[in-house]
Order: structure tokens, then C-alpha cells, then sequence
């Protein structure tokens, strides 16, 4: 069965008087279960719409959404039993770790205290049990709202962004907790991200996302092969010498004394790239070769559906 | 029957959770108590040594007591049930209580009864301080003031489902009315004087308030009349409101859902 299916689903924000905006156009997903499905996409393209939807916090313009088999707006609170969300860092301010894990867990009908005291351990802030929200370092309160998360053990979980503005050290403990849930719970993880990194290292299938449309959607090894380019040559320059007679026959970027060559295969065409940059009269200090990333995918694919 | 007993706990835990959340809230933020003393105390004192200065009889001076007493527990209540949306709205999470599988309407109960009881409190304190200080007796049957609360704690609930409903419909701006719209609906029922010397259609306006009934209802005990049956319109009006607001906030609440509110009050 799948744990998320959505079915030409359009979002457009409208208030009185307001002109619409288009947050979604037309998005098909479909997410098996037990699956950690990542989003990706810039600012604005419209991943925190398409999970709100997911999660039942918004009501589609049109489209159908199903949430482990079930309609997500015609048996919405079957729905919200066995499914959460975590995104950003903001809960009730007035409350304690213990006191807001508290009034979620009643939310859910479960009184039961090993239940709090489990995630208050999970989630490393036994410690913190009595200390206000708004007292918390931002990596606690991500730790806390991502607790939250799991408090009535869903089978779907919708994070969004949960490393953003976090330090890398506590980015990756909460990477690390994430992939230790997932491996215990077996539960289906849906998360968004600008961090191709991240979504690289989590995520089983990757949807990138731009102007509120999926434009690409599998496995970060897919998603490499559907590009042409499949490693870049970096080379450095000595110095900054008029690189307008430069001309390769490969895609490649300028920056500063920097040129990047995206190619096939760099063991093939090296040289034909060297020759190329020592023919316009540039001195080389160093090269290296890479493969591509994700987010050179993301570029590329940002680029061509523009 | 197992079934029906674990559905039951769950709602009613659903319910406490407000319960729940309120009293953590007061426990913990000193402006929470403030709220509930500081100025019932002071409009109740300003009120009574008005009363004093005017040399009102003692039946005048309770007629005026418990209208000040009234608001105040009124506008205690009903601040409490706007917390469900209120406090969400301040700490921007309010998706994280739309998407738990409460009912609005539990949300609400949930909050009315933490509610109720910080009315009661200040109810006791202003009553006792009422006593003391202006020589206000309370000489009404013990069965009267739990219909006179009830009907006033009612009347509260009404007031806090619209406030949740109008920042659902019109977000952050709507803020205000939790702070006002309990004393500008007491204008218009009799807080210090009978709804019947407020012109036309105000007078009318004032009929369609339920708190105008449950006032007058309290005031037969000290020799005053009501205008009609106060109980059977105070509770009459009461039943017929809570059904059209609690529709009313459902329909909200699905509208914010649809046009996004719900994620901008969510920052």
C-alpha cells in the first residue's frame, strides 16, 4: 500500500480582495511505505505546501490526497491519528519540555507517562525536562518538536526542513537520530530540504521541486544518470589573465580563477581540456576531478525547465 | 464495550489536554495570574467607593457589585477558552494543534473548564472582597448562584468560540476582540442599569444578549424585575448560539485550512 498519494493536487493562496498565488500546480506523488522520501527545491518552490497538504494542515484548490489509503480530507481525523509532522522550531512558549510533551500526548488520547519519558530519553533532553521552550537552545527545540513528532508512534511523519538553522555538529546528531527512528520504527519519513547533502545521505527517493511543480523525482543515483555530465574537472588558474579566448566544447563555469568542466568521463577528457585552456593562453596552478553532486543535478535541472 | 471505553477515555483525554495546557500556561507565566486578580480587583473597588460616594442603597450597590463581578469573571473565562487559538497564534504552532485529531469543539470544552475554574477563584475573591470592603451580602440560595454561573460561564464560552472564530477568519488583527469584546457586549446588558433604559434598538440588542437574562435573573433576588423569564431566554438564547458559533468556527477553521491562515498564523 502506499503511506502517501497525491493526485494532481493545486494549492492557491486567496484571501479577500487578494489576487492568487500559485503555490502548486499539479503535483502527482506517490510515497511507499516505510519509504524516507525527501523534497528538494530553493526557497519558495513550494515544499512546506505540498507537506502541509500531505499532513492535512491545508485543504488543496483541487486534487485528491490519500494517506495510507485513507481520503485526507474525508476521513481527516483517522488520519491525523497515525500520522505527524515536524516543521520549524516553535511550539507553545509558555510550557516545560515535560508539560508540552504532555499536552500533545493527551491531544492523542494517551496519559500514559513511560510514553514521554521514552521520547524525553530518544531524544536526549531528559535533562531539559523542566526548562521552558523558549529557554531552549535552538538544536533542543528542534530535538523537542521532532519528540513531539513521534509522541503517538505515527506511521508517517512529515519533517520539514529539521536541520535548517541548526550547527553542523547538531545537524548531524539530529540526521543520525532521524536514520536511528527510521531503522527502529520502520516508519515512512517524508522530508524537505534545501541541503542536497543531507537529502543524498537520508532520503531513499528524492523529488526535486520548483515554481510549485515536481521537475525530477527518484533515487540520488537515478538522478545523477539523468544528466548528462557525470563528474566535473576543476581547474585552477595561476592568475587572472583575460579568459574571454577561452572556448571548450564542454559545458563549464568561470569563477574567479576557477574554471569548472562538466563532462562525461574526466579520465577521457582531460586532456582534451587542458589543451584547451593552455590554446587560450592560460597558465594552469592545480586540477582536481569530482563527481557530480546533487545539487549540480538540482542546477541543471533548475536550469533546463526554465 | 472495550471499544466504546477506550474511545470515551480518549476523548476525554483529548478534552483535559486543554485542560491541561491552560493550567501549565498559568502556572508558569505570572501575567496569567495577574490577569485573573489585578484589575476584577481594581474595577471591583473603583466601582464599590463610586456606589459609597453616591450614597446608593445597599440593594443599589449590590445591583452595580455583581455587573462589575460578572464582567470580570466573564472576561477571565473567556480568555481562556480564546487561549486555544491564542496561544498558538502568539508562539506561531498553531499547525501543530490543527493537525492532532481533536475537535474543535473539544478544544474549547477543554479550555472552558480550566476556565471555569479561575472564574470561580476570582468569583470567591471579588465576592469575599465585596463583603469586606462595600457590605455586599450574597443572600441567595446556594442553587441560584450555581444557575447564575453557569448561565455566566455559558455566556463566556460563547464569547471565546467567537474570538477564536474571527482570528480564524481574519488572523493576527482579531487579536483585539479577546480584549474588548466582553466589555463592549456588557454595554449593551445591563452591567450597572437595567437594559431597560437603553433606547431602541439597543434595548432589543441588549434582549439577544444571554448574560442580559442571567443578570436580571440575579437581581430578583435583591427586589429588582426581570424583564421576561430570564432563565428560559438566558439559557434558550445560549443553546441556540453555542450551535451556530460551534458550526461557525468548524466552517472557519476549515476556511483558514484552505486559504493558508492556518500556516501564516503559524509564522
Amino acid at each position: 500500500m502506499l503511506a502517501v498519494e497525491c493526485r494532481d493536487v493545486w494549492m492557491i493562496y486567496k484571501n479577500f480582495m487578494e489576487k492568487g498565488f500559485v503555490a502548486l500546480s499539479g503535483v502527482d506523488v506517490e510515497i511507499e511505505e516505510g519509504e524516507l522520501y525527501g523534497i528538494l527545491g530553493p526557497n519558495g518552490a513550494g515544499k512546506t505546501t505540498l507537506i502541509s497538504i500531505m499532513s492535512t494542515i491545508l485543504v488543496p484548490t483541487k486534487g485528491d490526497v490519500k494517506v495510507l489509503g485513507m481520503d485526507a480530507f474525508n476521513e481527516t481525523k483517522k488520519v491525523r491519528e497515525r500520522i505527524n509532522i515536524a516543521s520549524g522550531i516553535r511550539l507553545p512558549w509558555g510550557m516545560r519540555v515535560y508539560e508540552c510533551l504532555k499536552f500533545y500526548a493527551l491531544c492523542y488520547g494517551i496519559s500514559d507517562r513511560r510514553v514521554i519519558e521514552k521520547l524525553l530519553q530518544d531524544f536526549e533532553l531528559e535533562k531539559y525536562r523542566n526548562v521552558r521552550f523558549d529557554e531552549l537552545s535552538a538544536g533542543n527545540k528542534q530535538k523537542l518538536n521532532l519528540a513531539r513528532a513521534f509522541i503517538n508512534n505515527p506511521e508517517v511523519v512529515f519533517l520539514d526542513e529539521p536541520t535548517a538553522n541548526l550547527d553542523p555538529d547538531v545537524a548531524k546528531r539530529i540526521r543520525e537520530i532521524i536514520l536511528n527512528i527510521k531503522k527502529e520504527k520502520d516508519v515512512t519519513i517524508v522530508l524537505t530540504t534545501h541541503n542536497m547533502k543531507e537529502a543524498e545521505m537520508l532520503c531513499d527517493r528524492i523529488a526535486f521541486m520548483k515554481n510549485g511543480k515536481i521537475v525530477a523525482e527518484g533515487s540520488a543515483e537515478f538522478l545523477k544518470r539523468f544528466v548528462k555530465s557525470k563528474e566535473k574537472i576543476f581547474v585552477t588558474l595561476k592568475n587572472n589573465n583575460d579568459k574571454k579566448a577561452l572556448k571548450l566544447s564542454h559545458p563549464y563555469e568561470i569563477k574567479d580563477n576557477k574554471v569548472v568542466v562538466y563532462v562525461e568521463s574526466a579520465e577521457k577528457s582531460l586532456a582534451e581540456v587542458l589543451f584547451s585552456i593552455k590554446s587560450a593562453g592560460l597558465e594552469i596552478e592545480s586540477v582536481k576531478t569530482e563527481e557530480i553532486t546533487l545539487e549540480d543535478v538540482f542546477v541543471e535541472l533548475a536550469k533546463s525547465r526554465q | 464495550m472495550k471499544t466504546y471505553l477506550s474511545s470515551l477515555r480518549k476523548a476525554v483525554n483529548e478534552v483535559l489536554a486543554f485542560s491541561y495546557r491552560n493550567y501549565a500556561v498559568t502556572k508558569n507565566e505570572f501575567y496569567a495570574i495577574f490577569e485573573m486578580l489585578f484589575w476584577p480587583v481594581i474595577s471591583m473597588l473603583t466601582i464599590g467607593l463610586l456606589g459609597q460616594f453616591l450614597s446608593l442603597s445597599s440593594r443599589e450597590i449590590a445591583f452595580i457589585l455583581i455587573g462589575v463581578i460578572s464582567l470580570s469573571v466573564i472576561q477571565i473565562v473567556q480568555i481562556d477558552v480564546s487561549y486555544v487559538v491564542l496561544l498558538d497564534m502568539w508562539s506561531l504552532s498553531l499547525k501543530y494543534t490543527v493537525v492532532t485529531p481533536v475537535p474543535l469543539y473539544r478544544m474549547v470544552i477543554g479550555a472552558w473548564f480550566f476556565g471555569i475554574f479561575r472564574g470561580l477563584i476570582s468569583f470567591v475573591i471579588l465576592v469575599i472582597l465585596s463583603q469586606k470592603f462595600f457590605g455586599f451580602v450574597l443572600e441567595i440560595p446556594l442553587n441560584a448562584i450555581f444557575i447564575f454561573l453557569t448561565g455566566i460561564f455559558l455566556c463566556s464560552l460563547l464569547i471565546g468560540i467567537t474570538n477564536c472564530t474571527l482570528i480564524l477568519v481574519f488572523g493576527r488583527r482579531a487579536e483585539i476582540f479577546a480584549w474588548t469584546l466582553t466589555a463592549t457586549i456588557m454595554i449593551f446588558c445591563g452591567i450597572y442599569y437595567p437594559v431597560n433604559i437603553l433606547p431602541e434598538p439597543f434595548k432589543t440588542l441588549g434582549l439577544l444578549i444571554p448574560i442580559t437574562h442571567f443578570l436580571e435573573y440575579f437581581r430578583t433576588f435583591y427586589g429588582f424585575e426581570a424583564t421576561w423569564q430570564p432563565l428560559i431566554s438566558g439559557f434558550g438564547e445560549v443553546f441556540v448560539y453555542l450551535l451556530f458559533l460551534l458550526i461557525l468556527a468548524e466552517v472557519s477553521m476549515k476556511r483558514a485550512r484552505k486559504n493558508g491562515l492556518v500556516m501564516k498564523l503559524s509564522g
